[in-house]
C-alpha cells in the first residue's frame, strides 16, 4: 500500500472532456487536505477542439523534489468515442499514449461509455482497469453532461480511499456552484456518488479490495495555495509597484494579461491588451517615460517583434521589465511546448550594444519573488530586465506556502528617482549625468523644477542629440559602467547544491532547477557524487564568481532545454571553462532520468554533446521518502 | 534612419517655480535657434512658432508637457522648445504617447511626427490611436517625403500632382483625414504652417479636445519637394467655412468629398465629436503610494 505518494495523469479531448476540471478540482481538494501537488508538464495543442489534452500530477505528503519521470502511477482517460463504428478509435488517445506508462500495478480508469476497450496487456502487468460510463451517467442519468467530470471525480477519490464522507468536495462543490443554484450543487455530488458506486461495483466484481494507492488527509499548519508560475509573477508585479502592464494575446502570456486586467485596476493600475507586439512594449515604455513602473509579457514570436524596443530602453534609459515565457521555437515553432531557447535573443539581440539584465526563476516562488526584484532593479538600472520563464514553469501549478506572499519583505525602491527639493537644492537637472556608478537622477514628468530630454539617438548629458566622439565614448562607457555596478551590488551568485570539487557539476537555469536536484539523488543512488550549480541570474553573467565555483568541477555539464546549449556558449565564453551539455527539444519536459542518462554517458564515454528525448528514458528508481 | 545631427547643447537649464508661462519661457532648455538644424525655410519653422503660441495660450507648463518626437526632421521639434521630450523608435511615437497619457492623465502629451512615420512605418499605431482615443494632440508634419533620408517619397506623395499612370512603385498619396475618420478618430483638423497664427488657433481647438486630436499640417519641405510648395498650399489651401457643423460626420465626410471634386485642400476642424470616456486617474508611482499593496484578497482565488 502506498499512501501520499504517487504520479497521476488525466487525459481526455480538449475543450471536450474537461481535463483540467478534473486537475483543478483535485489540485485544490488536495493542497487543503494538506498535500502537496506539483503539476508542470501540462500537454494541449494550440487548435481549440478536439486535439489530445492531457495534465500529469506528482502528489506527496512532502514537497516533491521534482515532476521525476513520465512512469505513471495512475492514469484517468476521459475521451469517449464520439463514433464508436469507426474502425480507428480516435479518442482513445489518453490509453494510447500513456497507457505504456503505467508502472506494473497502476490504476486505469477510462471512459467506457461508447464501449470496452482492450486493456489485456494492461492487466497482465497488474494494472487495475476500471471501465467507467462518466459521460452516459452525466448525459442519461443526470441530465447534465459536464458532470462527467465530476462522476471521474468521485470515482478517483473511492479508489484513493480519499474523502469518504464527501466534506471536502461538498465544500469546493458548493463554493463554485451554490450561485448556480442548490440544484446544480446536488447533481454535482449526485455525479460523485456515482463514481463512487461504479468503482465498488468493479472492485466487487473482480474480488479486490482496493488499489495499491490511498491518500490521506495531513494535517494542514499553515496556509497553502496552488497556484502557477504566471499567477505568481503576476502577483508579484503587482505587489513590486508594477501599474501599467500591456501584452498581446501569445500563449503562454496571455494569462498573464488576463489576470492583470482583473485584478491591476484594484491597485490603480491599467492593463491593456496590445493591438501589436510593438504597441504593447511601446505603450509600456511610454508609461515608464511618465513615471509609472511598466511592463509586458510576451513568449518567443512576441519578444521578436520588441527587439527594436530593447535598445530604445537601454539607450535612452527607459526601465522596464520584460516577461518572456518561452515555448519552443523558432517562428510559430510549437507553441504549447516548453522551451529554454531565447536566451541568447534576450543576452544578445538587437543592433548595437546595450546594458540589460536577464532574471530567471525556478519556481513559482521565485516568480513571485524575483519579479518584485526585477521591477527595483529596472529602476536602479534604467534598462530592460528580462524576465524569462517557460511553458512549464508559467502554466505549471504548484503547492506554495501562503506564507511566500505574505511574510517576504517587500521595498518598492524607485532608484533615483529625483523630487522637487532635490532640483531646488542641485540646480541644473542633467537626464543623463555622468556618474561614477553610471547611474542618473531620473525625473518624473511633472516635477516642477526640471524637465528631460530623452532620446535613443546618442545624447549629451543633457539628452540633445550628439555624435561628438568624446561625447559617445562618456556615454557607451556610462552605460555600461551601469552593469559594474550591477554585478557588485545586486547580481546573485548561483545556488550550489553539494560540494563540486572535483566531481562532475550540473548546471542550470530557470525551470530545470527541480529536475536536476531529482537526478543529483538518482546519481547519487548510482554512486555517482554530483553537484549541482543553478543560476537565476544570468546577465550580465557574474563571470568572476561562477569561475570560483565551476573551475573546481572535474567536468561541467549544463542542463538546458534547448538544442545548442545556449547558456553552455555564454559560460564558456565568459569564463573560458569548457562545457558540456545535456540538451532535449522534442517539447516534452528534461525527465530526471535524461539527466541520469545524460551524465552516465558524459562520464563513461566523455562525448560533449547528449541529446535526449530520442527514445524513451528508462527511469532509475530511488528509495521511498526522496 | 539615423540622424547625422550634432547637437552640442550650451544652454543653461532653469529651476523655476510654476509661473505663467511667457512666449519666451519655450525658448529655455531647448536647442538654441542658431542650433536648429532645420533648412532654412522649412515649414516646421512654421510648426514650431504655431505650437509655442497655442501652448502660451492654453498656459501649458514646460514641466507638465511631454513631446514624443518621431523619427525624421519633424521629429527634432522635440529639443526646439521646453518641456519633457521623448524619441524612440520610427513609427512609435503615437504608442509611446498613448502610454503616458493613459499612466499620466495629468500631462500634456503631444506627439510630433511626420507622414513617413505616421503613415508608413507608424500606420499600425496611428489607426488604433483614432480608436483608443487617449486625450494626446499629434501633429503630423506632412511635406511628401523623407527628408532626413534625402527625399524619398513618402504615404501622400504625390499630391495635386497630374500623373498619369501609378505604379505598386509609385501608388497615389492617400488621405490622412480620411483615414482618420474611417478609423473613428474624434478630432480631425488640417492646418498650414505657412499660416502659423491660424495653425495655432486649430492646435489649441486640438488641445483642448478630450481625446485624441489629429492635426495634419502642410509643412513644406523646401530641399526635396519642390512640386507641394508654400505657394502651391497657398494657391491649393482653403479654410473650412464657419458654417460647417464639425459635430457631424456626414457633414465631414461631404467636406471632404466637395473639397476633392474642387482640387482644393481643406484648413480648419473636419471633425469634433468628443466620445463619453471612463475618467482615469493619475496611475500611482511614488513609492509611498505603491509600497505595501495588500495581495491577500488575491492569495484567496488560490487556496
Ligand atoms: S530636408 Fe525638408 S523637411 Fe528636412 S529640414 Fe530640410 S526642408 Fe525641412
Amino acid at each position: 500500500m502506498i499512501t501520499n505518494h504517487l504520479k497521476l495523469l488525466v487525459g481526455g479531448v480538449q475543450l471536450r472532456d474537461g481535463v483540467v476540471t478534473v486537475t483543478d478540482v483535485l489540485g485544490r481538494i488536495l493542497t487543503r487536505a494538506g498535500l502537496y501537488v506539483l503539476a508542470m508538464e501540462r500537454g494541449y495543442a494550440s487548435t481549440i477542439y478536439g486535439a489530445h489534452q492531457y495534465d500529469p500530477m506528482v502528489i506527496a505528503e512532502q514537497p516533491p523534489v521534482s515532476w521525476g519521470d513520465p512512469a505513471l502511477d495512475i492514469l484517468v482517460a476521459l475521451d469517449y468515442d464520439s463514433n464508436p463504428d469507426a474502425s480507428q478509435q480516435p479518442n482513445r488517445d489518453t490509453v494510447l499514449r500513456h497507457g505504456s506508462h503505467l508502472k506494473d500495478g497502476g490504476v486505469l480508469v477510462y471512459d467506457s461509455s461508447t464501449g470496452e476497450i482492450p486493456t489485456e496487456a494492461l492487466e497482465r502487468r497488474g494494472i487495475k482497469v476500471f471501465p467507467l460510463p462518466a459521460r452516459n451517467i452525466a448525459r442519461d442519468e443526470l441530465k447534465l453532461d459536464v458532470v462527467k467530470n465530476m462522476v471521474a471525480v468521485g470515482a478517483l477519490f473511492r479508489l484513493l480511499e480519499f474523502d469518504r464522507d464527501v466534506t471536502l468536495l461538498r465544500k469546493l462543490v458548493e463554493e463554485r456552484f451554490m450561485r448556480k443554484g442548490q440544484k446544480v450543487v446536488d447533481t454535482n455530488l449526485q455525479a460523485a456518488r456515482r463514481g463512487r458506486e461504479v468503482v465498488e461495483t468493479v472492485l466487487k466484481a473482480r474480488g479486490w479490495t482496493g488499489t495499491d494507492y490511498h491518500l490521506e488527509p495531513r494535517p494542514v499548519t499553515e496556509p497553502r495555495l496552488l497556484i502557477s508560475g504566471n499567477e505568481a509573477l503576476s502577483i508579484g508585479a503587482i505587489q513590486g509597484g508594477c501599474r501599467y502592464y500591456a501584452g498581446y494575446p501569445i500563449t503562454p502570456a496571455s494569462a498573464i494579461l488576463e489576470f492583470l486586467e482583473e485584478h491591476l485596476p484594484k491597485y490603480g493600475g491599467r492593463a491593456m491588451q496590445g493591438q501589436n507586439e510593438r504597441e504593447s512594449i511601446r505603450a509600456a515604455l511610454g508609461a515608464a517615460v511618465a513615471g509609472v513602473r511598466a511592463m509586458v509579457g510576451t513568449s518567443g514570436p512576441g519578444l521578436s517583434l520588441k527587439v527594436e524596443e530593447f535598445g530604445v530602453s537601454g539607450m535612452a534609459e527607459v526601465p522596464i521589465v520584460i516577461v518572456d515565457t518561452q515555448r519552443a521555437g523558432p517562428s510559430t515553432g510549437m507553441p504549447t511546448k516548453s522551451e529554454q531557447a531565447d536566451l541568447s535573443l534576450v543576452v544578445f539581440g538587437g543592433h548595437g550594444e546595450i546594458p540589460r539584465i536577464v532574471l530567471a526563476p525556478a519556481t513559482q516562488e521565485e516568480c513571485y519573488t524575483m519579479m518584485i526584484d526585477a521591477h527595483n532593479i529596472a529602476d536602479k538600472y534604467q534598462c530592460p530586465v528580462f524576465f524569462l520563464t517557460d511553458l512549464n514553469l508559467s502554466e505549471g501549478r504548484k503547492v506554495v506556502p501562503e506564507a511566500v506572499f505574505t511574510q517576504t519583505a517587500v521595498r518598492v525602491d524607485r532608484g533615483t528617482l529625483v523630487r522637487e527639493e532635490d532640483l531646488r537644492r542641485d540646480g541644473a537637472y542633467k537626464r543623463f549625468a555622468l556618474t561614477p556608478s553610471g547611474i542618473s537622477p531620473r525625473l518624473v514628468p511633472g516635477t516642477l523644477g526640471g524637465i528631460f530630454k530623452v532620446t535613443g539617438s546618442e545624447h549629451d548629458e543633457r539628452g540633445f542629440v550628439s555624435t561628438d566622439p568624446a561625447t559617445r565614448k562618456a556615454m557607451m562607457e556610462k552605460r555600461a559602467r551601469k552593469m559594474e555596478t550591477y554585478l557588485r551590488e545586486d547580481a546573485k551568485p548561483p545556488q550550489v547544491f553539494g560540494t563540486p570539487d572535483r566531481k562532475p557539476v550540473l548546471v542550470g537555469w530557470g525551470s530545470t532547477r527541480p529536475v536536476l536536484l531529482d537526478a543529483q539523488q538518482r546519481l547519487r543512488a548510482l554512486k555517482i557524487e554530483a553537484a549541482v550549480v543553478h543560476f537565476t541570474h544570468l546577465w550580465p553573467f557574474p563571470t568572476d564568481v561562477a569561475k570560483a565555483v565551476l573551475g573546481r568541477a572535474s567536468v561541467i555539464i549544463a542542463v538546458e532545454q534547448n538544442f545548442s546549449g545556449q547558456f553552455a556558449d555564454v559560460i564558456q565564453s565568459q569564463s573560458l571553462l569548457p562545457v558540456r551539455r545535456i540538451v532535449k527539444y522534442n517539447g516534452l519536459p528534461i525527465y530526471a532520468s535524461d539527466v541520469v542518462g545524460g551524465v552516465e554517458q558524459i562520464l563513461q564515454d566523455g562525448i560533449t554533446h547528449v541529446r535526449v528525448g530520442t527514445e524513451a528514458p528508462a527511469p532509475v528508481r530511488v528509495s521511498e521518502g526522496d | 534612419m539615423s540622424e547625422p545631427n550634432v547637437t552640442k547643447s550650451n544652454g543653461q537649464s532653469t529651476v523655476r517655480a510654476a509661473q505663467k508661462p511667457s512666449a519666451k519661457l519655450w525658448d529655455e532648455n531647448a536647442t538654441p535657434r542658431h542650433r536648429i538644424q532645420w533648412c532654412p525655410g522649412c515649414g516646421d519653422f512654421g510648426v514650431l512658432a504655431a505650437l509655442k503660441m497655442a501652448l502660451t495660450k492654453q498656459e501649458v507648463t514646460p514641466a507638465n508637457l511631454l513631446m514624443v518626437g518621431g523619427i525624421g526632421c519633424s521629429g527634432q521639434i522635440r529639443n526646439y522648445l521646453n518641456g519633457n521630450a521623448f524619441h524612440g523608435t520610427h513609427g512609435g511615437a503615437l504608442a509611446y504617447a498613448l502610454g503616458a497619457k493613459m499612466s499620466r492623465p495629468d500631462l500634456t502629451v503631444i506627439a510630433l511626427a511626420g507622414d513617413g512615420d505616421t503613415f508608413a512605418i507608424g500606420v499600425e499605431n496611428f489607426v488604433h490611436v483614432c480608436r483608443r482615443d487617449p486625450g494626446v494632440m499629434l501633429v503630423i508634419m506632412d511635406n511628401g517625403v523623407y527628408g532626413l533620408t534625402k527625399g524619398q517619397h513618402s504615404p501622400t506623395h504625390g499630391r495635386g500632382m497630374d500623373i498619369k499612370e501609378w505604379s505598386e512603385e509609385s501608388p497615389p498619396p492617400f488621405s490622412p483625414l480620411r483615414l482618420a475618420l474611417t478609423a473613428g478618430a474624434t478630432f480631425v483638423a488640417q492646418s498650414f504652417s505657412g499660416d502659423p497664427k491660424h495653425a495655432s488657433e486649430i492646435y489649441v481647438q486640438a488641445l483642448q479636445h478630450k481625446g485624441f486630436a489629429m492635426v495634419n499640417d502642410f509643412s513644406p519641405c523646401v530641399t526635396y519637394n519642390k512640386f507641394n510648395t508654400y505657394d502651391w498650399y497657398r494657391e491649393h489651401g482653403e479654410d473650412v467655412s464657419a458654417s460647417h457643423d464639425p459635430a457631424n460626420l456626414d457633414a465631414a465626410w461631404e467636406l471632404l468629398n466637395d473639397f476633392d471634386r474642387r482640387g482644393r485642400l481643406p484648413l480648419g476642424v473636419v471633425y469634433r465629436h468628443p466620445r463619453a470616456k471612463k475618467a482615469v486617474n493619475r496611475l500611482p508611482l511614488w513609492p509611498e503610494e505603491l509600497q505595501g499593496a495588500d495581495v491577500r484578497p488575491l492569495l484567496q482565488l488560490f487556496r
